[in-house]
């Protein structure tokens, strides 16, 4: 303890002393060491350099893939790649490709079934397709119309159509009035002048017997 | 049977008779019909009586006389006449010349068509007892006495040919 005294008491004073110096000498030194490294710059023949390195061997020990990948803005390259195609370059690359091959290739199968034929159907202008079609000579040459009008017909009840046909016009009732007789309106006058007097003597029966309650919807059974 | 079509096909009958077809007939159609049925069946007597007696005529001129048919025989030639008539067009067509005027047909049991046999056995009770139709004013279904005892019915049935021999069913 007692020998490391006089240092403690001398640093103070050596660094006051010493200090601006050392600073001096190390400022000193660095001015130097920059001077001397731009002087071997100056003076180092890169190209030279250059030439005695080995590249391939650089190269082989980097990963140029990653290093693309990684540190290359690709999508600003695409962009200013794009932008410098013009229709001309695009054709002599359509030109050198085999549009053929690249079809036999591919399985249009897939494709199809991926397709949204509903969305497509729905921007096509029907209306524009039938116009440039002439569907009556479409149908005139190309359809079978006798299957079409007798498969028409099997589904059709044409017996009880004209049976209503005939029953709204009353048809019998037309030849009737046509061709009917004196004798045949006679009869038919007779008759529903009969059926007249039946009902009235019935009703007149049922008052005469009492008989309040309406008379049975008869019949033959 | 209140529709324009029978069977599918298109009824000849007018509108406003559809609704009764098919069902029982009244008083006063049905003795309407019966007084042309007796006016048949004595037009049918007299042929005969006036056929005798050409008949005996074209036998005996010099010694012909109307021939003079006694009561009974007048009876039981009227009742014969009457039932063979009936019976013969009801077992038919189910109907006599008074029913087609007046457009009736008579029906068995459950609407069925008539029988020979149950024509005859009708044909021999109302031959017998013919005011039994008077019964129809008197019944609430337009039943005569025969219709009752029997279970005939006789109905309005304007068809010609009775397209199935029972319209309502």
């Amino acid at each position: 303890m007692r020998r490391l005294f006089p240092l403690s008491v001398l640093r103070p004073v050596l660094q006051t002393v010493l200090g601006p110096t050392v600073a001096s000498v190390a400022r000193t030194l660095d001015r130097l060491i920059d001077d001397v490294i731009a002087d071997v710059v100056r003076r180092v023949d890169l190209d030279a350099a250059v030439r005695r390195l080995d590249i391939e061997a650089v190269l082989d020990r980097v990963d140029l893939t990653a290093t693309v990948l990684y540190r290359v803005d690709l999508r600003t390259v695409v962009r200013e790649v794009l932008d410098q195609l013009d229709e001309r370059s695009i054709a002599q690359v359509v030109s050198r490709v085999d549009v053929d091959g690249v079809a036999q290739r591919l399985d249009l199968d897939a494709v199809a079934r991926r397709l949204d034929v509903d969305a497509v159907a729905r921007r096509l202008d029907v209306e524009a397709v039938l116009d440039r079609i002439d569907l009556t000579t479409t149908v005139l040459r190309r359809v079978d119309l006798k299957a079409v009008v007798d498969a028409a017909l099997a589904q059709v009840d044409l017996v009880g159509i004209a049976g209503q046909v005939i029953d709204g016009v009353d048809l019998p009732e037309i030849i009737r009035e046509s061709t009917g007789s004196m004798a045949s309106d006679t009869v038919r006058g007779v008759r529903m002048q009969g059926i007249g007097a039946d009902q009235a003597v019935g009703r007149a029966m049922d008052r005469l017997l009492l008989r309040h309650a309406p008379r049975p919807d008869d019949t033959n059974s | 049977m209140s529709g324009g079509t029978v069977g599918g096909g298109v009824s000849p009958i007018p509108r406003e008779a559809r609704p009764y077809q098919g069902r029982r007939a009244g008083l006063v159609t049905r003795l309407v019909a019966a007084v042309i049925d007796a006016a048949v069946v004595g037009l049918t007597l007299l042929a005969g009586y006036f056929g005798l007696a050409a008949l005996l005529f074209l036998v005996d001129p010099r010694g012909f006389s109307m021939p003079h048919a006694g009561l009974v025989f007048s009876l039981a030639a009227a009742f014969a006449v009457t039932v063979v008539y009936l019976t013969a067009a009801w077992t038919l067509s189910g109907r006599t010349y008074g029913y087609l005027v007046m457009g009736l047909r008579v029906l068995g049991r459950g609407g069925r068509t008539l029988g020979f046999t149950g024509c005859a056995v009708r044909a021999v009770f109302l031959a017998v007892l013919p005011i039994g139709v008077m019964w129809v004013a008197v019944s609430r279904e337009n039943r005569s006495l025969q219709d009752l005892v029997l279970g005939t019915a006789v109905v309005y049935d304007w068809q010609p040919r009775g397209a199935n021999g029972h319209p309502q069913e």
